[in-house]
């Protein structure tokens, strides 16, 4: 057995797959590429599968990825051509890999988010007052009780350009399995959201604590 | 690319997935290469209409043509429509997400009469006038086949050509037809015509109907001497060599049948009275095991479904099932593919057919056993017996299952409250069976549940001429049922009688409800096959303002010679047999041997030249 790690991109109308059928779809998928994966041997065995980070609903990512376990030993490149045969159009696999990492070294994530408004100047400027303060308190959903937390040590603003269709920001955010700040939250937060139209949002990349690409 | 209007709405609707296409196996072709495009519209929700074989089937028969590209299109749920009527966007198709409004075909499947409201919801949302006499233009033409069209005159207004019995080759053929008519800049006129000559092809809009002072139909005339004065359906006269699609769209999200479909036969040879699927697509064919079993490891290999449903109208009558399944078993077990026979009767469900189903996983086993005297099975030809009945659930419970369903309708012809006391009694004898079985599955108690569906006569079966019991009989039946169960292991279930009538008042209307289902969608009605969308009352109100009596649709006994608003359509079953069957049911209460014992002389041999079974 030997467990391999799967890098893909989710894009265009695959950003509205919400996690769960996107769970559902790689399990069909892999069916479909007769890939030999390891099932677990409980009762009701299943597919093993593990995404160490949940894309949101409407987010596009040009750097996902997914780990499974294959019972056979299969070149790399065989596992990535036989996925993107079994895949919807919009998700496609760059890379398969023996993984190198631990999931939990996660640390940060990249995303470059498109922000349509009428006025990106305006917008800019108010954006800037925003992300200046000294701290950003807001209310999280957690799986106990809403929390009250400070994002502005989670976040760092790479890149703020104005473009035709507004602003685009490149944003650096924390991301681990205990604490995930997703950009929306700090958007959601921003009193100045109503200038905004549309927010198109993609991740990039993926690092760990010590700013090492996630492989 | 999505257009930016539909950016903007789908982060605030649930389970968006459903309405930006690009599932596996959706087929996108480039618009610029194709010459008619068809919109394949089932007028109810993705998760029901996704579930829907027919639409798979025609779905890939059209795309399967280079010219051509058909694109499926649902009823958007309510909070995707406000936002599509506040933002101005058109009703769309999943593949291109192009408005429909000029698209060549806007086609409709009508597989129940609460969906009709839908179907103008539908066509108001894409921007199309509502009435066939409103559209000018040769495009978009709206036609509509499926079970209901074999009445189709409650929605004849709104449709411009219906589609008889089978659709495989007759679609095809239409579509021939329209591309020769847009070549040619025939008018919309001249190309109905020519369509009424297809053999299955309706055009309503060809025919007068004029009504008696009582509200009865006169007379159904052609208006022009070339179009048939009867139409006839069409069927695939041999099921084993037509197309079969061999991959399915595979959803993102989950829909009610989630799995892949296997169709082993068309028409059942059993004759159930009260049931028009058993009429309307007679005569019974099958396809061979060896073409099942190659469809079946395609579509799981296509698809990456891990459970396949073998379906028909009744699975275990299917002569070759056990060859069938020693075909499928071995693979379906080695890749962990469940396997699902829904519709098995109750008198040929055997130990080893339960085995072999069994080895992949259990689930629950669900029984028709329609009535609860043998005296009304017998009126309905349901041949079933209760000692079958017993067995089968002893096989059942002996093989480890402890949860059985059983279906029944109240309100059948001829019904008194014995039979419906008779319902809670056999549920009762089946509680006594599993706990007087020694060896019983261990540790758990069973669970019958009864679910009791409201009988609603149905054109094209030997009750169409029966009247539907009162909604006050039928809560009267209800109530009477419930006090007669006495056992906590026994749960009871019935339909709503609204929707019953409704559906009664529907299913065997004639032109004059256009107006009424016109009325009821403006009072709000879209999706009334859905609970917490459907209001009894928009009908009521609709037909008091068309100035009709539900009760003259839903509870009137007909006469036998009366003109029925279907009788210009031939189903291939003859009036003189369904009148036959109904004088043996009430007043011989005797039954009809199934096809394959004798046959009963229906007349839907003739469309397999003289012999249905060789």
């Amino acid at each position: 057995m030997r467990k391999i790690r799967v890098f893909f991109t989710k894009l265009g109308r695959a950003k509205y797959i919400s996690h769960l059928d996107s769970n559902r779809c790689w399990q069909r998928a892999i069916k479909r590429s007769g890939l030999p994966v390891w099932y677990t041997e409980g009762f009701n065995p299943h597919m093993y599968l593990t995404f160490p980070l949940p894309l949101s609903l409407g987010y596009e990512s040009r750097y996902e990825c997914v780990d499974l376990r294959l019972l056979e030993d299969i070149p790399d490149e065989q596992v990535t051509a036989r996925l993107n045969d079994s895949l919807p159009p919009d998700i496609r696999v760059f890379r398969c890999a023996e993984p190198v990492m631990d999931q939990k070294e996660i640390a940060w994530a990249d995303y470059d988010i498109l922000l349509c408004c009428e006025n990106g100047e305006a917008l800019s400027r108010t954006l800037n007052d925003y992300f200046e303060q000294d701290e950003i308190k807001v209310w999280k959903k957690t799986k106990k009780a809403p929390k009250e937390i400070d994002l502005k040590p989670h976040f760092q603003v790479l890149e703020q350009a104005l473009c035709s269709e507004g602003v685009k920001l490149t944003l650096r955010c924390t991301t681990s399995i205990e604490v995930n700040i997703n950009p929306s939250l700090l958007l959601d937060n921003f009193p100045g959201k109503e200038q905004i139209e549309t927010v198109s949002t993609c991740r990039t990349m993926v690092y760990t604590g010590k700013m090492e690409q996630f492989v | 690319m999505i257009p930016k209007q539909l950016e903007k709405i789908l982060l605030e609707v649930q389970k968006p997935s459903q309405y930006i296409g690009g599932e596996l196996n959706s087929v996108v072709k480039n618009r610029e290469e194709v010459n008619v495009r068809l919109a394949f519209c089932f007028p109810d929700k993705y998760e029901v209409g996704m579930s829907h074989l027919g639409m798979k089937i025609l779905y890939s028969l059209y795309n399967s043509h280079p010219d051509w590209w058909c694109e499926r299109v649902f009823a958007p749920d309510a909070d995707m429509e406000a936002k599509m009527r506040e933002h101005d966007i058109p009703l769309y198709g999943l593949e291109s997400l192009d408005p429909i409004t000029n698209f060549d075909f806007i086609l409709f499947t009508l597989q129940y009469e609460m969906s009709y409201t839908a179907i103008l919801n539908m066509l108001d949302l894409a921007k199309v006038p509502l009435r066939a006499k409103d559209r000018k233009n040769l495009w978009p033409i709206v036609a509509a086949g499926g079970p209901c069209a074999c009445n189709p005159e409650p929605i004849a207004d709104f449709i411009d050509l219906f589609f008889l019995g089978e659709g495989e080759e007759v679609n095809l053929e239409l579509t021939e037809l329209y591309v020769k008519a847009k070549a040619e800049n025939w008018s919309k006129e001249q190309f109905l015509l020519e369509a009424s000559h297809i053999e299955g092809v309706y055009v309503p809009s060809l025919y007068r109907v004029s009504y008696q002072p009582d509200g009865t139909i006169e007379a159904v005339t052609p208006l022009e001497p070339s179009v048939p004065a009867k139409v006839q359906k069409r069927i695939i006269r041999e099921l084993d060599k037509v197309f079969y699609p061999d991959n399915f769209v595979v959803p993102f999200t989950s829909i009610v049948h989630d799995r892949a479909m296997l169709e082993i036969q068309r028409g059942c040879l059993r004759g159930c009275r009260f049931c028009q699927a058993g009429f309307i697509y007679r005569p019974l064919r099958d396809k061979h095991h060896n073409t099942l079993n190659n469809n079946a490891k395609c579509l799981c290999q296509s698809t990456g479904y891990e459970e396949i449903s073998l379906t028909s109208l009744s699975t275990s009558d299917y002569d070759e099932l056990p060859q069938l399944l020693d075909d499928m078993l071995p693979w379906t077990i080695e890749q962990k593919i469940n396997m699902s026979l829904p519709s098995l009767r109750v008198d040929n469900f055997s130990k080893e057919l339960m085995e072999k189903i069994a080895k992949v996983r259990k689930s629950g086993l669900t029984f028709a056993a329609e009535a609860g005297t043998q005296r009304l099975r017998d009126v309905i030809n349901k041949n079933v017996r209760e000692e079958e009945v017993m067995e089968t659930c002893r096989t059942a419970f002996e093989g480890g299952y402890t949860s059985v369903k059983l279906y029944f309708m109240m309100g059948l012809p001829t019904e008194t409250m014995e039979d419906i006391k008779g319902i809670a009694d056999l549920a009762q004898k089946v509680v006594d069976l599993f706990y007087s079985i020694p060896n019983r599955p261990k540790g758990k108690g069973v669970q019958v549940s009864i679910s009791c569906a409201c009988f609603v006569p149905k054109p094209f079966t030997p009750f169409e001429f029966e009247p539907q019991d009162t909604m006050e009989l039928l809560h009267e039946k209800q109530k009477y049922l419930l006090s007669c169960v006495k056992s906590k292991k026994i749960s009871v279930s019935y339909h709503d009688a609204d929707t019953s009538y409704i559906e009664a008042i529907l299913a065997r209307g004639d032109r004059r409800l256009s107006d009424v289902i016109e009325a009821c969608w403006r009072k709000g009605s879209k999706l009334d096959g859905w609970d917490e969308y459907f209001d009894p009352q928009r009908w009521y109100d609709a037909l008091e303002d068309c100035g009709l009596d539900g009760g003259f649709y839903a509870n009137r006994l007909r006469s036998y010679e009366e003109i029925m608003p279907w009788d210009h359509l031939d189903y291939c079953v003859s009036k003189n047999f369904l009148i036959r069957e109904n004088r043996i049911a009430k007043e011989e209460n005797k039954t009809t041997p199934h096809c394959r014992q004798q046959c009963s002389g229906c007349g839907a041999n003739k469309l397999v030249g003289g012999k249905c079974f060789a």
